[in-house]
């Protein structure tokens, strides 16, 4: 009796013991604040909420997410100032992916991989994210195996256009009758359309005040279209790109073996840019200013402004928000338009949005634990699909994106997911924001009418050039 | 029989507490009338050491190295004078100049126009003038940065209030930050609708310390409004209105914050003031060494300035009865 007795007291203490291993008591629980320097907008608004709402460490800690929202004109130097300065101030960041480059070479962003190798959790995410964002958003060199982030929030540009005038029968009617060609109304329809359908859907469309626009008569000049153009970050690069890569040009030779003029500065290249600057003309006049950045497309199109634009998923959100949008209820989104190949078939190449999520070197291995439970949260299948359907975004996650509803979920999450193949990325060298920022420079003179695309473009290529020779990438 | 408190305390009590007495005496030493003063600046002035003088030499120093802050484990290279030799050579850093130069003179020049109207405004009594005078003097306690993102705002072509007004009357929409001289000349009225209160305010201080029986006896001699002005008004004035001129141009040689709201340097690099462009340098290009020697030579030019300043300030002092 007093054996069975002595068993049982041990068992209970074992059980005790074993129920406090796996069940920390509260006395055991650490608060662990996470801080992460992201960009003020709605997809980490989302996040923060969310994880405020819903996440609950597995090891029983108080794991708080402290977002820094940073304004997106100002997001890079604020957070390469706190990484220079040495403050240490940031757990996590929320990086724009061609900054791996200059902020894995700084020694600021920490290695994934061996995290990865072990984690059974963590390799099953590699292995379900799309091959692009992998590429572009996890690994340093630009589509190597090191891996550094996670998809955040993938991005691409969408077209954002209004059905009352786009499936409006007499405009319809209109429009075929001047470019013997069909308005695209629906999806399919828009998949065809290519720049230089778009500069005709910018004139059509550009009317003074008073004219007669679809069932009604314009309240006040409106325009055709609008896309980036603004001197600030990479507004107008992101677009100018996009052009480039669909014409077959190339912003640099990514091998480095030949010299960047010639290849930033190509016959294609100008001639691709001049598009650019063509179309222009039928956007709203604060495109002559170098100011027409993201936000500003966004606002002129949300109020009613403009009849179609190319902006970022990231932005469209509220432009089905009646609240803030004064075309919510005609309004949908489309692939963004692409160029004419010889065989008829479009090419879409674009330059890839949105940001991974990166961790900094200084964390100690608790707090990298944690982050990378957050991590696991917020590319959980769950999370996911609550983020896509609430109009915060987009997944990257090939368990969502292949679900057979996914495109059902947002209105623009269908263009989203057909455009996903078509990304390429810029420079993910430690060089890039001395090349941005002179490129910058350059399109905003192009932009403004002060020179000409062959004038930016040899700029470009002379001070790209002259970079990455210094900098031992061109020999 | 009265207790006499002894002066000291006995000698055996002296030797038992050595530590009290030396801990007192150091205290005692330190708190003599003669040493209070400098030990009550001392925080202040350690304050300035460490958050200006330091980093002001440290940036001295980086001047003269090929630094990237960006690159901590990379060690700065001495190029002895190369930074400064590359920035006088560099077209690029004479164009901010030109730009900012172009802000300062027309901006201080309609600081001052306007300024000294609206001092002579409100030198007189007339109704409502207090609250008047509150409202003029309101933009010049906006931040810098909001008065950029209000004039932004206000030039937006689409929705913008001036477009919007010129629209009414021609019919159509007029576009203020498309060129390079309209950009200049959008900076330049934002810049002089904050700061030309200030220019008024120094101005009317002037005004008002004119004695009235000058006045008085200058239109008993039938003096007209202009020779009244010439030697009566301007004389009192004048060394304010160069007080205003030095400081305005001192303050408006460093702006930053408003053309980097408003235009960002644009269209191209037009607007761009030699601030703006430190700014690039130092935080899009990451040129450490680059961007310090830059901020000495601005620095070098703000020192000539202030010398200007004091010297009018002198002037000032020695003018008064």
């Amino acid at each position: 009796m007093k054996g069975l007795y002595s068993g049982f007291t041990a068992l209970a203490a074992a059980s005790m013991l074993l129920a406090g291993t796996a069940l920390p008591s509260p006395a055991a629980a650490k608060e662990i604040v996470i801080n992460m320097a992201a960009p003020d907008w709605l997809p980490t608004r989302f996040m923060q909420e969310e994880f405020n709402r819903t996440y609950k460490a597995k090891s029983g800690n108080d794991v708080k997410l402290v977002i820094d929202f940073i304004p997106w004109p100002s997001f890079y130097q604020r957070v390469a100032a706190s990484l220079s300065s040495g403050e240490k101030k940031y757990q996590m960041i929320v990086t724009d992916s061609q900054w791996l480059g200059d902020f894995v070479e700084g020694g600021h962003y920490l290695k994934l991989n061996k995290y990865i190798d072990k984690d059974p959790e963590l390799q099953a995410i590699m292995a379900d994210m799309h091959q692009v964002l992998k590429d572009t958003s996890s690994s340093y060199p630009y589509k190597s195996t090191n891996y550094y982030g996670f998809p955040q929030f993938p991005d691409n540009l969408v077209t954002f256009y209004r059905t009352d005038l786009f499936c409006n029968k007499t405009e319809r009617a209109n429009f075929q009758a001047k470019y013997h060609r069909a308005l695209p109304c629906y999806y399919n329809e828009w998949q065809d359309v290519d720049w230089d359908e778009w500069g005709q859907i910018g004139e059509f469309f550009t009317r003074k005040k008073g004219a007669q626009l679809g069932n009604g008569v314009a309240d006040d000049d409106i325009y055709g279209v609008a896309f980036q153009a603004g001197k600030g970050y990479d507004f107008s690069s992101m677009q100018i790109n996009t052009l480039v890569w669909d014409y077959g040009g190339d912003i640099w030779d990514e091998t480095n073996t030949k010299p960047a003029s010639g290849v930033v500065n190509s016959p294609i290249a100008v001639k691709a840019m001049q598009k650019y600057l063509d179309l222009l003309k039928w956007a709203p006049p604060v495109a002559r200013t170098g100011q027409m950045d993201i936000f500003v497309v966004q606002d002129l199109y949300m109020q009613g402004k403009v009849a179609a634009v190319v902006d970022w998923v990231g932005v469209a959100g509220p432009v089905v928000d009646p609240k803030v949008s004064k075309v919510a209820d005609r309004s949908a989104f489309a692939q963004s338009p692409g160029t004419r190949r010889p065989d008829g078939s479009i090419s879409r190449w674009a330059n890839i949005g949105g940001q991974p999520f990166v961790l900094t070197t200084w964390n100690s291995e608790e707090v990298v634990h944690e982050s990378l439970e957050v991590v696991k949260w917020w590319l959980s299948t769950p999370t996911q699909v609550n983020f896509v359907k609430h109009g915060g975004g987009e997944s990257g996650m090939l368990s969502v994106l292949n679900d057979p509803a996914y495109a059902t979920w947002a209105p623009f999450s269908r263009a989203f997911a057909d455009n996903l193949q078509w990304q390429k990325d810029i420079w993910h060298i430690p060089e890039f924001f001395p090349l941005l920022t002179e490129q910058q420079e350059q399109f905003d003179k192009a932009i403004t009418g002060q020179i000409s695309a062959r004038q930016a473009l040899d700029t470009v290529a002379a001070f790209q050039d002259k970079m990455l020779r210094e900098d031992g990438r061109i020999h | 029989m009265t207790h006499i408190q002894p002066l000291s305390p006995p000698p055996e009590t002296i030797a038992a507490t050595p530590m009290r007495r030396s801990a007192r005496g150091f205290l005692g030493w330190l708190m003599a009338p003669e040493r209070r003063g400098p030990l009550l600046v001392a925080p202040a002035i350690a304050t300035l050491v460490i958050v200006n003088v330091f980093p002001l030499l440290w940036s001295y120093g980086l001047s003269f190295f090929n630094y990237n802050a960006k690159r901590i484990a990379v060690p700065p290279r001495w190029v002895g004078l190369a930074n400064y030799t590359d920035l006088f050579s560099d077209a690029d850093v004479w164009g901010r100049f030109v730009n900012t130069a172009v802000i300062v003179i027309g901006s201080v020049t309609l600081q001052l126009i306007v300024g000294f109207l609206l001092a002579l405004l409100f030198a007189r009594e007339f109704p409502l003038r207090r609250y008047l005078l509150m409202l003029v003097l309101a933009p010049m306690m906006l931040s810098l940065s909001a008065v950029g993102v209000f004039f932004k705002l206000f030039y937006e072509p689409t929705f913008g209030f001036i477009p919007r007004l010129v629209q009414e009357f021609t019919g159509q929409p007029v576009v203020i930050l498309d060129t390079p001289v309209k950009a200049m000349a959008a900076i330049v009225c934002a810049d002089a609708w904050m700061w030309s209160p200030f220019v008024m305010l120094l101005v009317l201080a002037g005004l008002v310390s004119v004695p009235k029986y000058l006045y008085e006896a200058a239109e008993i001699d039938r003096a007209g409004a202009w020779r009244r002005f010439r030697t009566i008004t301007f004389p009192y004035i004048r060394s304010l209105l160069l007080l205003a001129l030095l400081f305005r141009t001192i303050e408006t040689f460093k702006i930053f914050d408003v053309p980097y709201v408003l235009t960002e340097g644009g269209p191209g690099t037009s607007t761009e003031t030699v601030s703006v462009y430190l700014f690039r340098v130092a935080f899009n290009y990451f040129q450490t060494g680059r961007a310090s020697a830059l901020g000495y030579i601005v620095l070098f030019g703000v020192i000539v300035l202030t010398s200007l300043y004091l010297y009018a300030i002198q002037t000032r002092r020695s003018e008064q009865p």
